[in-house]
């Protein structure tokens, strides 16, 4: 996901998921909440900045699943291709207009996204932000994210591991970003390199470059790494079109076991492609967790009018997935095709 | 021609057809001016010696491509190598097979924004095609084919859809395009969840990469795909009549030219090569991405307009196309190399396409005498 | 004059949508006349024209040609039959050559399979299109220069020869003398005069009156949309013509 905005200060991480859900989904049947559609369903509205980025695909895929479960109705709405609030707000007030139950919105800026934010509690549908949030949160229900600085510090770990890291020796490495005003990109590399400054110093990065968005892009700029760094020893791929456009960059050039990659996004290609050693580490947000949170939050709300068990802040960790994590594991982190 | 000179000039005899058509031995090298109907047509050869000495768009162009080939080389020496080009060509290929169907729709005074979405949209459908064929268990030669046939399947239907567009619901090609430009990358995404398509045939990388020096056989089968498109754009009737419907589409309707089906025609053939840079790129790629051609409409609408194409219609050539196609991929990979901040790609690119628009317009200024 | 005309027109209406282009109109032109179309601005002149070379079908009415009845389907039939015609704004492709434009929609191919392919026997098409304009009286040192490069008046030239060359039977000239000079003008009504020795139809459609009186056979008089006078041109002057074509002196 390209976008994330990090939260100051909400540092709890996500163990304490599982209790939420279980509460919520201990909630039967009898409707407690106060809006009643004609159906006699909840509708949960999910407002993302770009509907078709894959983060947001995977979150509403969590949301789906977990509605059909729970018996209550998802809408999945936000401008196709751009994250920007000025193509948001219109979407979340048309979709107010339709009087949703509740409302999970990932707003594409803190202050734009107040005003519907606000409209919605003060119509009283309960709000819930997921991956980023308004500057007022009093209100809010619950915020459930991903820590993409902490990802990015897995990241260094599992490439300094795989390119066998000992201090006194120098390892170069090339970063593939998707653009440089990413602000999910920028928090990855912010973690990857502190983590290297902090335990690798050996580690330098000798090269970045953008795919802008285009895994062919990608892929000419690593083809250009790998000839021009011939002791490169590692790739640190920040999104899926970096992933995409490395992996196939280094069996292109039979480099597979030579170069060590670290990418991002745990789609069943990358995944297949772990299991192939092309990929040395992946590693994985939880879009489709983070869904099925805001709905399992939501719903409990409605139905209980109720907050105990819902946890005011989430901060779901990325995953680090090798050829070493067990199949089952690597399972479940898949995005959801 | 004066009046005196006119009363003794007959009018030519009824033609019968082309086989009726008089033949001349010899071209004639000049002739007199017979009147001020033609008077003065000989003038603007008199500027010929300037127009050389500035020389051809093309010619500038191919001194631009060197100059960069040779200032990168100068930076970082690694540049001058066969790896370097074949990472170029390898980037090349499908760039320069859209900006090919791109010239034609340009020229014929349209534009086709949906390339860039129509390499995605194929290279994922290929990529289920490959992938259930490959699982069935058939031969990896025949998956690849069948990919190919189901990419410019794809692409051929793209074209025709905005042909359809343009033809029967009378949109501007700019907006008819832009509709299948978002309606080809939003089926991708649908289709994907936004995850590449894999399970294809295992050789599919092997056959991406430079094989001859630096030309892939993805390379090469682009340049064949180029040398005869250069030809039925330039020396034959179809190209012909892309220029004249390009430069001005009353005058080709006039003469009994059907525009629609010309129209119907381009953006088959825009929409045919997309589908098969598509598949390229997925060999590339060794997987169906969703991304994969992202914004690769401007790449080959810059291409065609380095290139020296008019966006106006009715002026371009295919050997600038190539050249603006091949200057592109070289500052993309060149600046990687030399290991520029990236965002200066955009801006050199920005400033080609300004120069070679510029250099067009005085190119014509020169071309053209005052009335 | 032969007893059946050349290229007639009778009873042809025409609208663009709710708005009457031409109504009842009806004329014809022999073998070597020359018939004058005039009319005011919006009168339906360049409707008449295009229903004439086949762009526009009309509504009504019927198009007969040396007697024989068509309905033509698309500007290629008419001129198959040998109907040319050089439209008020510039019918040639301006970034083609001179030869381009002359054998425009007719090219000559090359022999054998390349010639099925549609590959252009180029320099043949260049050498003959000099011979037919040289012939006509315009001459060009060369026919590979792009119409683009030409003068206002070289373009007309091209235009006009290539409408001359290729006309086996009737031409018409939408504006032909529009943006020359006197002298050239002359010329093409020169042009015209040839045209006529050789008994072709020429249909002469022209805002300039005097060149219509100085060429013409006959005059037609269109006013919105109906024709309110067919007559030969002497019985015309400079200020009776100008009335019919006002409305100011009635039509008879």
């Amino acid at each position: 996901m390209k976008h994330s905005f990090q939260r100051a200060g909400a540092a709890a991480v996500a163990v304490g998921v599982a209790a939420s859900m279980g509460i919520s989904s201990g909630v039967s049947g009898a409707s407690a909440g106060h809006v009643s559609r004609a159906s006699g369903k909840l509708t949960i509205a999910l407002v993302v900045g770009a509907s078709s980025d894959p983060f947001f695909q995977a979150m509403k895929i969590g949301a789906q699943q977990e509605a059909s479960k729970l018996g209550v109705n998802v809408i999945y709405q936000g401008n196709s291709t751009t994250y920007s609030p000025a193509t948001q707000i219109p979407v979340v007030n048309q979709v107010l207009a339709t009087k949703p139950s509740g409302l999970a919105i990932a707003p594409t800026d803190p202050t734009a996204l107040q005003a519907a934010v606000n409209r919605a509690i003060s119509e009283g549908i309960p709000v819930v932000n997921v991956d980023t949030h308004v500057n007022s949160m009093s209100k809010v229900l619950s915020f459930i994210t991903g820590n993409n600085t902490q990802g990015g510090m897995v990241a260094a770990d599992a490439l300094a591991k795989a390119m066998h890291y000992k201090s006194g020796s120098t390892f170069q490495v090339a970063v593939g970003l998707s653009s440089g005003t990413s602000t999910t990109d920028v928090a990855r590399l912010t973690g990857f390199k502190q983590e290297i400054a902090k335990k690798y110093p050996g580690v330098k990065i000798v090269a970045t470059g953008y795919s802008e968005s285009n895994s062919a892009t990608a892929n000419t700029n690593i083809n250009n790494w790998l000839t021009a760094y011939p002791h490169l020893t590692g790739i640190f791929a920040i999104d899926g079109t970096n992933a995409t456009g490395a992996s196939s960059a280094i069996q292109a050039k039979g480099l597979v076991n030579k170069v060590s990659l670290v990418g991002y996004d745990a789609y069943a290609n990358n995944v297949s492609l772990i299991k192939k050693g092309v990929i040395t580490a992946l590693i994985a947000q939880q879009p489709t967790l983070e869904g099925k949170m805001a709905v399992d939050d939501l719903v409990h709300y409605l139905r209980t009018h109720n907050t105990t068990g819902i946890q005011k802040a989430v901060q779901l960790p990325n995953i680090t997935l090798t050829k070493t994590t067990p199949a089952s594991t690597l399972k479940k982190y898949t995005y959801p095709a | 021609m004066d009046a005196d000179h006119s009363t003794g000039t007959s009018v030519v005899p009824p033609i019968e057809g082309e086989a009726a058509q008089s033949m001349v031995g010899e071209a004639p090298v000049s002739v007199t001016p017979a009147g001020d109907l033609s008077a003065g047509a000989a003038a603007p050869s008199k500027r010929k010696g300037l127009l050389a000495a500035l020389g051809s768009q093309q010619s500038i162009l191919i001194l631009v491509l060197l100059a960069m080939i040779g200032g990168f080389s100068i930076v970082k020496p690694v540049f001058f190598s066969v790896g370097v080009f074949g990472n170029i060509l390898v980037a090349w290929a499908p760039v320069a097979l859209i900006a090919i169907g791109e010239t034609f729709v340009i020229i014929s005074g349209g534009i086709d924004l949906s390339v860039g979405s129509t390499i995605t949209l194929s290279g994922v459908i290929a990529g289920y095609a490959m992938a259930a064929t490959t699982s069935a268990g058939w031969p990896s030669g025949f998956s690849i084919f069948i990919g190919a046939l189901v990419a410019a399947g794809t692409g051929l239907l793209v074209g025709l859809v905005n042909a359809t567009l343009i033809n029967v619901a009378k949109l501007v090609p700019f907006v008819a395009t832009l509709a299948t430009l978002g309606a080809g990358a939003g089926v991708a995404l649908v289709l994907t969840h936004g995850a590449p398509v894999g399970g294809g045939p295992s050789n599919a990388i092997s056959l991406s990469v430079p094989r001859f020096g630096p030309f892939s056989w993805p390379a090469i089968f682009v340049i064949v795909v180029i040398v005869i498109a250069g030809f039925f754009l330039h020396t034959a009737r179809f190209g012909r009549y892309v220029f004249a419907i390009g430069g001005n589409s009353f005058a080709a309707t006039a003469v009994g030219i059907s525009v629609p089906r010309y129209v119907t025609k381009v953006y088959g053939l825009s929409g045919m090569f997309a589908g098969l840079a598509g598949m390229i790129t997925y060999l590339t790629l060794a997987s169906g991405s969703p991304t994969a051609g992202t914004g690769d409409e401007l790449s080959a609408i810059a291409a065609v307009v380095i290139g020296g194409a008019s966006l106006t219609g009715g002026v371009g050539r295919i050997g600038g196309t190539v050249l603006g196609s091949l200057i592109l991929t070289t500052v993309t990979s060149g600046l990687v190399v030399v290991n520029i901040d990236p965002n200066w790609n955009q801006v050199v690119v920005a400033i080609l396409i300004a120069a070679a628009v510029s250099l067009q317009t005085v190119r014509r200024g020169i071309h053209r005498r005052p009335r | 004059m032969s007893a059946v005309p050349l290229y007639e027109v009778k009873n042809v209406s025409k609208a663009y949508g709710s708005v009457a282009a031409l109504t009842n109109v009806s004329m014809a032109v022999n073998p070597g006349e020359v018939v004058g179309l005039v009319g005011d601005n919006g009168a339906g002149k360049s409707t008449l024209v295009k229903v004439l070379s086949g762009i526009h079908a009309p509504d009504s009415g019927s198009i007969l040609l040396e007697g024989t009845e068509h309905h033509w389907r698309s500007p290629h039939e008419v001129l198959a039959a040998g109907i040319e015609t050089l439209y008020q704004d510039s019918g040639l492709a301006p970034n083609l050559s001179v030869s381009a434009n002359v054998f425009l929609g007719r090219e000559m191919t090359r022999p054998g399979l390349l010639g099925k392919l549609g590959f252009l026997a180029q320099k043949k098409m260049d050498r003959t299109a000099y011979e037919d304009l040289e012939r006509i009286g315009i001459g060009f040192t060369s026919t590979d220069r792009p119409v683009a490069a030409l003068s206002g008046g070289q373009r007309q030239a091209v235009a006009i020869g290539r409408a001359v060359a290729w006309a086996r039977k009737l031409i018409i000239l939408d504006e032909p003398t529009n943006h020359l000079g006197a002298r050239q003008a002359g010329e093409v009504l020169d042009v015209i005069r040839a045209a006529k020795d050789k008994q072709l139809g020429v249909i002469f459609v022209s805002h300039t009156l005097p060149h219509v009186l100085s060429v013409t056979d006959r005059i037609v008089v269109l006013r919105l949309g109906q024709v309110v006078k067919d007559a030969p041109t002497s019985e015309f002057d400079a200020e009776s013509l100008l009335g019919t074509i006002t409305g100011l002196l009635g039509a008879r």
